[in-house]
């Protein structure tokens, strides 16, 4: 059997090829775009390129909204997938299948905070008289649909090179003893961890949009090894089971969705005003308040397994 | 000072395709504040194109069009809206008004739009059905109206905004002499508030009247002099 044959993967691979046709037709024109535009002229080329900026906006705006949908997808079918890799008891063994399988996650992941990052350009771009940021934003895209072609080379790398006949690793794996960044102890990276989020809401209630930046991307990291070797424990209920993804299955109620994706959102909005500010040269701080609300809908969440289980058994794991 | 300024404007339809149609070629002409033009010519010359065209109703394929200012050429979709309702009076030659509802709620819809409190909308409507002359009529489906009742709840429509500039295409098309009359003695109120008035027409009655300043010919799509 091919793992190609399996009807999620025909389902997403289908949607993957229709928008990288749709996104391609876009950086087409947009190449044509970028070349000539002069919006002082009011020449024939001029007002044929702005008729087609709308069209390709509204593309653009449709694939990049369908891209960041079809993450949650692909995230939901890697989980059904493990039902089909010998071995894999989660998206655990789905994704370390094979050497593409992590790389093709960050890829998607960085992905979608740049489709992102273009959404809130592109709105502050329309929002305008004269489309100030038009250039800026359509090399963004350019530079973002170079990665999605190369997103969707490693998806059928990815998908091909899973073995269905040979048992992959799976959560043996990360059942095993912790192995935390820099040899931190699980108290040390906890404490981080707060101390951390503490430092971000400050910087965003004082609006430092830089520094929020820097302690977004870092604390992106931290949160992955407390949420996995830590927070994870006690959704689980296991001492020594440390899996990023079991908890985004049914017996966990799917709360691995709420914990990852508020995490992802909360440093979205807190990494968005330094690069929009990048890109635009004006101030775009109102992010900032979204940040610290998904940050702490986050903490509360992983904190509510933590004190909960303590109040139940008395110990912590 | 100048309101409107055309400076060669054309309008193509299918460019890029063998049956290229020039609706409209190399016009330009500039429209004083409180000026009332007229765009004469034959069905098919391309005036009711202009007006669109100065109503940000449709954009040119090459040329500049500045209303107070502004490139309304250029405008994004979303400022072009903001232009049409807050800056341009239009009156169609079929009315265009909503049939199921009353000549009152007709004139109140573009204030629906708007931040207005109640009070300041009821002063506004009234305004504009005095001006009109049809608040008698207003608690009336328009559906119930005569052509020239019609044509003056749309007047009334155009006008609740105060916008500085009336557009009118074929406006007494579809009325009969004594309402066409009406029509044009309404135009003084316009010239007395102020109004910047294009009517597109070929409507002899126009030539009649004193209250017109200037008259734009057209044929072809291109002005003639």
């Amino acid at each position: 059997m091919s793992i190609f044959l399996s009807y999620e993967i025909v389902v997403f691979l289908m949607i993957e090829v229709i928008l990288l046709v749709l996104m391609s037709i876009a950086q087409a024109a947009i190449v044509v775009i970028l070349r000539h535009w002069n919006f002082e002229a009011s020449s024939a080329l001029q007002y044929r390129l702005e008729k087609k900026n709308y069209l390709i906006n509204t593309i653009l705006y449709f694939t990049v909204a369908t891209k960041i949908i079809l993450f949650l997808f692909f995230v939901q079918s890697l989980n059904s997938l493990s039902g089909v890799v010998p071995g894999a008891m989660c998206s655990a063994g789905v994704v370390g299948a094979n050497v593409y399988g992590n790389l093709l996650l960050l890829l998607k992941l960085w992905l979608i905070f740049g489709f992102g990052l273009w959404l809130i350009v592109n709105k502050l771009d329309l929002a305008a008289a004269d489309f100030p940021y038009l250039k800026r934003k359509y090399w963004l895209y350019t530079s973002l649909f170079i990665g999605v072609v190369l997103e969707f080379f490693l998806e059928i790398a990815y998908f091909g090179d899973i073995p269905l006949n040979v048992p992959v690793f799976c959560c043996s794996v990360v059942f095993q003893a912790p192995k935390l960044p820099f040899g931190y102890t699980q108290e040390f990276l906890v404490g981080l961890f707060y101390a951390l989020l503490g430092v971000i809401v400050i910087l965003n209630v004082s609006k430092n949009a830089m520094a929020s930046f820097l302690c977004n991307v870092l604390f992106l990291f931290v949160a992955y090894y407390a949420i996995t070797y830590f927070f994870g424990l006690y959704v689980y209920e296991m001492p020594n089971h440390k899996c990023p993804y079991c908890m985004l299955q049914k017996e966990y109620y799917y709360i691995g969705y709420v914990i990852w994706g508020a995490l992802f959102l909360g440093v979205f909005f807190g990494m968005m005003p330094f690069l929009v500010e990048l890109m635009t040269k004006k101030p775009h701080l109102r992010l900032l308040k979204f940040s610290t609300i998904y940050l702490c809908l986050m903490t509360a969440v992983c904190t509510f397994y933590v004190v909960r289980y303590y109040m139940m058994t008395g110990v912590f794991l | 000072m100048k309101q409107i300024t055309v400076s060669n404007v054309d309008k193509i339809y299918n460019p890029t395709k063998e049956n290229a149609f020039y609706a409209l070629k190399q016009i330009s002409f500039e429209v004083d504040a409180g000026e009332i033009v007229i765009l004469k010519g034959v069905s098919g010359s391309g005036k009711s194109t202009l007006l669109s065209l100065i109503g940000g109703l449709s954009k040119p394929s090459s040329g500049d069009i500045i209303v107070e200012g502004e490139a309304i050429a250029k405008l994004p979709d979303r400022l072009a809206s903001r232009y049409r309702h807050e800056r341009v009076g239009f009156i169609f030659q079929s009315f265009n008004l909503l049939n199921g509802l009353n000549v009152y709620q007709n004139v109140m819809a573009p204030l629906m739009l708007s931040e207005w409190s109640g009070s300041q909308m009821e002063a506004k409507i009234d305004q504009a059905l005095q001006i009109a002359n049809i608040a008698h009529k207003k608690g009336q489906k328009v559906s119930d109206l005569s052509g020239g009742e019609k044509q003056r709840c749309a007047i009334a429509r155009a006008l609740v905004m105060n916008p500085p500039i009336i557009l009118a295409d074929e406006p007494t098309a579809n009325l009969d002499t004594h309402n066409s009359l009406m029509f044009i003695e309404i135009l003084k109120t316009f010239k007395a508030m102020g109004k910047t008035v294009l009517i597109a027409t070929h409507d002899v009655l126009f030539e009649e009247t004193d209250v017109i300043d200037r008259c734009i010919h057209m044929k072809d799509g291109a002005m003639v002099v």
